[in-house]
């Protein structure tokens, strides 16, 4: 089995998946109909201003999995349908961005800052296609580069990391999030001591289940559904509604009808390339970083395109910022091509650093039969190893979600717009209730519903006080992981407590770690 | 894949039956919660649900799966032990969970508390190791040992950690023991050189046929099937084994008329090969185990005193 | 509010206070084994590491915001209304819950008085109308009384779009499932 027979193999999974109907005599394979699926759900959802990505992932998982059951075979169309929603909502947020000077998505607000004066000139239309054809670029150039370095890199980590390795690289990792997510390392390193102690509750090696109470609500410990939901999800539901009560009757940023030729001409593209090119790498490399977000992305996009078209000039002696399609280019580029590049810690390492990969990672874990991290990536010549067939499998199921969003995406998306009008103050609490029963469908215990509500006021009070709950999330989620690899590691090397330092790339692993937090501490103090 | 027909035929069956001639047999009062304590998605919660798939369009019955898992089955012996014990809720746990887990546990379950239906099949569990080490029998490992290298020894629960500290006490040498979480994480151990060595209940199958892994020993009272000739335990000079079965229990003092009923329904259809279930068990285990009523009872409780027997001859 | 917020220095106390109580107190006396223990002539990792390990989290965190990042710029303040606005919406999240948990039984013990029958809601749960019953009030009172919360008044409409979305719901969730069960059916 090389490499080229693997990638076959994947591919094949895709499309010998069992059948969902025939059209016109040829059979429909399962796992395209739920990529486009998801696709369409994923722009409809982006462009809903309150909703997001993760949100239709959360919701739509466990229909998933009682549809299509905990077999391996589930984990494609399952994961594909969850791909396309993360491909879809990042094309999604621009609708509104640029029709009503509302982010759909966070990472979307740099994007109004171009495209809607560009619409109330009437250039609606263009800048809608600008905003397709940048997205849609950034995209596809950050899955290339995910589908050649993700197993690069798992292969460099299975040849030379031991256990002490793996474990100090998960220190660092928890570290490196804690200090780049949000404006504080000191809240971000709270809200992750916080996402640990969630995952320990009730589990270890004994038969007493720790930090339990001695209840036996609490013995099985927090499922990972309630507390990620919770937190992410619910406390984001309060947030966003205690922001906005109490309710303005009115909406805002009306747009003048669409003149002139709104068509993108080759012209514009070949204007459009640089912008696009420079802000694909940045995003992707920012993307590739666990926990640094789009939203960074599309900013740093938007500051060096803005700063390379102060200098050129341009031919309609606007800047950026008066409704220059430049701006939209780069913005949009750089926080989609996060999206692809975002996956290269999770397949190759395990470790999810934004709220789509988390879902990704609870799929996977919910079905059972793919471990994303270093094992998916080898490649064993005798046996089949199937979970680099799944591997291969998504990266195709990527390619044919670029593939949807290049012809059909950009006119979805601009169909779009209408779904602005959905009152934000009914659609979220609605959200509330599907999330809550979301979570009981999958755990049948009102005992979960009132721990996800208990971790819903928790995300609340952190985006209260300005913490971000991401790495209370990811902390969550690699708790267990560390503890295990850590245990491990002491066992092998036989006992020796030091082993994080006497193994020299761990000790090198855990020097950065500290470092990291220290430099992102000092480098905020104000000037005093 | 799931049903998508919402099944009135549960109500039906049950009337109808009510009126026909099993009118003297035994029906459920209500729908039968079914505890399962692995991991959902599984071969094991798999086969529980395959089984309660089978029984629902054979008798009539409705159940309801609920996922208990954790502390080697003891959550699932938590919840059972105090259900209501007519027949409306079972669990499926493992003999380890009502042996040794229960005996070290301070948790104050015994299997006296339970009432053991059915088991539905045994494990083959053995000691293997990857093709790469170039061991080909228990006693190449012990000269490498003997010899200064650092074993790492695979286990996945605290008995198979005790039963691997007494098979390195018994020939002179001191493993190294690694605790992983589960089976497929001690296989993925071996293939990946982070484990030397390790327990495997018969995942191993294939990668042995293949040649890509070698049964070292059997960790069973018997010989392993696939590999009659590597040594066993009471061969190594261990007393105690890794013997186990799947098992279906209820709470305590089911009335004998639930407890037939249940365990003669469950073992028709494990030992039924052409059944999903039956057919599962083949492929996994090689074929069904079945030990039913007292002979059961009698199994619950040997394993118990034995289980106290190896926790002190390991902690000394 | 006069003055810089004293954002990080209250949440930074609060963190090293909360972590000390697990250090000293929660943990020694929730776990079985300590941090390291001898078990079969080997040393290993005890059940206390890792949640020691958490607890480590929120001291480097809590001592970062009190020394280091005390006097930073941009200390998120917290508005009142924005917690008195979400307190509401958490009752009203609850009452649901709670209407949800107990309205199937209450409705069977209804019944029974009312009829003097001895019909038991475990045995009713897979059976409709009694298995609606719960999701059906509770999940239409927690949407509607949500979105009364935060148009400031009693509408008809709010329960309206509540009473859709949960039919939705169950069309989506219950109807073409079998195993799927909806709240509280699943562990009376």
């Amino acid at each position: 089995m090389g490499t080229l027979d693997y990638i076959w193999l994947g591919i094949l999974a895709v499309f010998q998946g069992p059948e969902l109907f025939t059209l016109f005599g040829l059979p429909v394979p399962v796992t395209l109909v739920m990529i486009l699926g998801g696709f369409l759900t994923g722009i409809a959802v982006g462009a809903t201003p309150g909703l997001a990505g993760p949100i239709a992932m959360a919701i739509a998982l466990p229909i998933l999995i009682s549809v299509f059951g905990y077999t391996p075979d589930a984990l494609l169309p399952v994961m594909g349908f969850l791909i396309g929603i993360m491909k879809g909502a990042t094309i999604g947020g621009a609708v509104p961005a640029i029709l009503f000077n509302t982010p759909g998505t966070p990472d979307a607000f740099m994007t109004t800052l171009d495209g809607h004066p560009m619409a109330r000139r009437g250039q609606a239309g263009k800048a809608l296609r600008v905003a397709h054809f940048s997205s849609a670029a950034g995209d596809t150039f950050s899955d290339i580069v995910l589908i050649l370095c993700a197993p690069f890199l798992a292969i460099l980590v299975e040849r030379y990391l031991d256990l002490p390795e793996k474990t100090a690289l998960l220190i660092l990792s928890l570290s490196f999030i804690a200090a780049v997510i949000g404006a504080s390392p000191g809240k971000g390193l709270i809200s992750m001591g916080l996402g640990l102690l969630a995952v320990y509750v009730g589990s270890g090696e004994d038969f007493y289940p720790r930090l339990s109470l001695g209840t036996s609500t609490l013995s099985q410990g927090f499922p990972i559904a309630t507390s990620v939901l919770g937190v992410l999800i619910i406390g984001a539901v309060f947030h966003e509604l205690a922001g906005l009560w109490p309710v303005a009757p009115h909406r805002s940023g009306a747009t003048g009808r669409d003149s002139g030729d709104q068509r993108l001409h080759a012209a514009d593209i070949r204007r459009l390339l640089p912008y696009i090119s420079r802000s694909a790498v940045i995003g992707t490399v920012i993307g590739a970083l666990p926990g640094v977000g789009s939203t960074l992305a599309a900013t740093l996009g938007y500051t060096v395109g803005k700063a390379r078209h102060a200098r050129r000039g341009s031919s309609d002696g606007l800047k950026f910022g008066e409704g220059v399609p430049e701006g939209i280019a780069a913005t949009e580029a750089a926080n989609s091509s996060v999206s692809g590049a975002n996956l290269i810690p999770v397949l190759s390492l395990g470790i999810p650093g934004n709220a789509a990969a988390v879902f990704l990672i609870l799929a996977a874990d919910s079905i059972g039969g793919f471990n994303p991290g270093p094992s998916v990536f080898r490649f064993t010549a005798d046996v089949v190893n199937p979970e680099l067939v799944v591997a291969f499998g998504l990266f195709t199921a990527m390619m044919i979600a670029n593939a949807l969003n290049w012809t059909i995406g950009g006119l979805f998306m601009r169909a779009m717009g209408i779904m602005t009008r959905i009152p934000k103050h009914m659609l979220l609490p609605i959200v509330l209730l599907l999330t809550l029963t979301a979570i009981y469908v999958q755990e049948a215990d009102m005992a979960m519903i009132w721990f996800a509500l208990g971790f819903g006021v928790l995300g609340f009070g952190m985006r209260l006080v300005g913490m971000s709950p991401l790495p209370f999330v990811i902390a969550f989620i690699l708790g267990d992981k560390l503890e295990n690899s850590a245990r491990q590691a002491f066992a092998a090397t036989g006992g020796d407590p030091w082993f994080l330092f006497t193994h020299p790339i761990a000790a090198l692993f855990m020097a950065g770690a500290a470092g990291i937090l220290i430099f992102t501490a000092v480098r905020r103090k104000p000037a005093a | 894949m799931k049903r998508m027909i919402k099944t009135g035929l549960a109500a039906l069956g049950v009337a109808a039956m009510a009126t026909g001639a099993w009118a003297q047999d035994w029906t459920p009062p209500g729908p039968i919660k079914l505890l399962i304590g692995f991991r959902a998605g599984g071969g094991a919660d798999t086969q529980a649900r395959l089984i309660a798939e089978a029984l629902e369009q054979k008798n009539g019955w409705k159940f309801i799966p609920e996922q208990v898992t954790g502390k080697g089955g003891l959550n699932l012996a938590a919840a059972l032990k105090d259900a209501p014990n007519d027949g409306t809720v079972i669990g499926l746990a493992v003999t380890e969970t009502f042996g040794y887990n229960m005996a070290a546990s301070r948790a104050g379950m015994t299997p006296e508390d339970y009432t053991g239906l059915s088991t539905t099949a045994g494990f083959q569990m053995g000691i293997v190791t990857r093709n790469e080490t170039g061991w080909t029998s228990f006693d190449d490992m012990i000269a490498a040992a003997r010899g200064g290298q650092d074993i790492r020894f695979g286990v996945m629960s605290p008995k198979l950690a005790d039963l691997a500290y007494l098979l390195g006490k018994a020939q002179g040498v001191a493993f190294n023991i690694v605790s992983v979480k589960g089976g497929k994480a001690v296989m993925d151990g071996v293939n990946a050189g982070d484990l030397d060595v390790g327990f495997m209940a018969g995942i191993q199958a294939k990668g042995v046929a293949a040649g890509d892994l070698v049964n070292l020993a059997s960790a069973l009272s018997q010989p392993l099937v696939q590999t009659p000739e590597a040594p066993t335990m009471a061969d190594l000079g261990v007393d105690f084994s890794a013997d186990g079965y799947f098992v279906f229990v209820g709470p305590a003092g089911m009335p004998d008329a639930a407890r037939d009923a249940l365990a003669k329904a469950i073992a028709g259809v494990v030992s039924d090969e052409s059944s999903k279930a039956g057919g599962l068990i083949v492929k996994a285990f090689g074929g069904a185990a079945v030990i039913t009523g007292d002979d059961l009872t009698a199994l619950m409780a040997k394993d118990y005193a034995e289980a106290a027997d190896l926790l002190k001859a390991a902690s000394e | 509010m006069p003055g810089p917020s004293r954002n990080h220095l209250i949440i930074g106390l609060g963190a090293l206070a909360f972590a000390i109580l697990m250090l000293l107190v929660w943990i020694p006396l929730d776990t079985d084994t300590g941090l390291i223990e001898k078990v079969r002539r080997q040393v290993t990792i005890g059940d206390a590491a890792a949640p020691s390990l958490a607890a480590l989290f929120l001291l480097a965190g809590g001592a970062l915001l009190v020394t280091v990042e005390l006097r930073a710029p941009h200390q998120m303040r917290i508005r009142r209304g924005t917690v008195i606005a979400a307190g509401a919406l958490f009752a009203a999240a609850v009452i649901g819950l709670l209407l949800m948990r107990y309205s199937g039984p209450a409705a069977v013990w209804l019944t029974n008085t009312i009829t003097g029958g001895g019909l038991d809601y475990r045995l009713l749960r897979d059976t409709a109308p009694w298995k609606y019953t719960g999701f059906l009030l509770g999940g239409t009172a927690m949407v509607g009384a949500m979105i009364m919360v935060m148009e400031r008044r009693v509408s008809l409409r709010a329960l309206a779009v509540a009473l859709l979305a949960v039919l939705a719901m169950i069309a989506i969730y219950d109807l073409p499932f079998d195993d799927l069960l909806l709240p509280p059916n699943g562990d009376v």
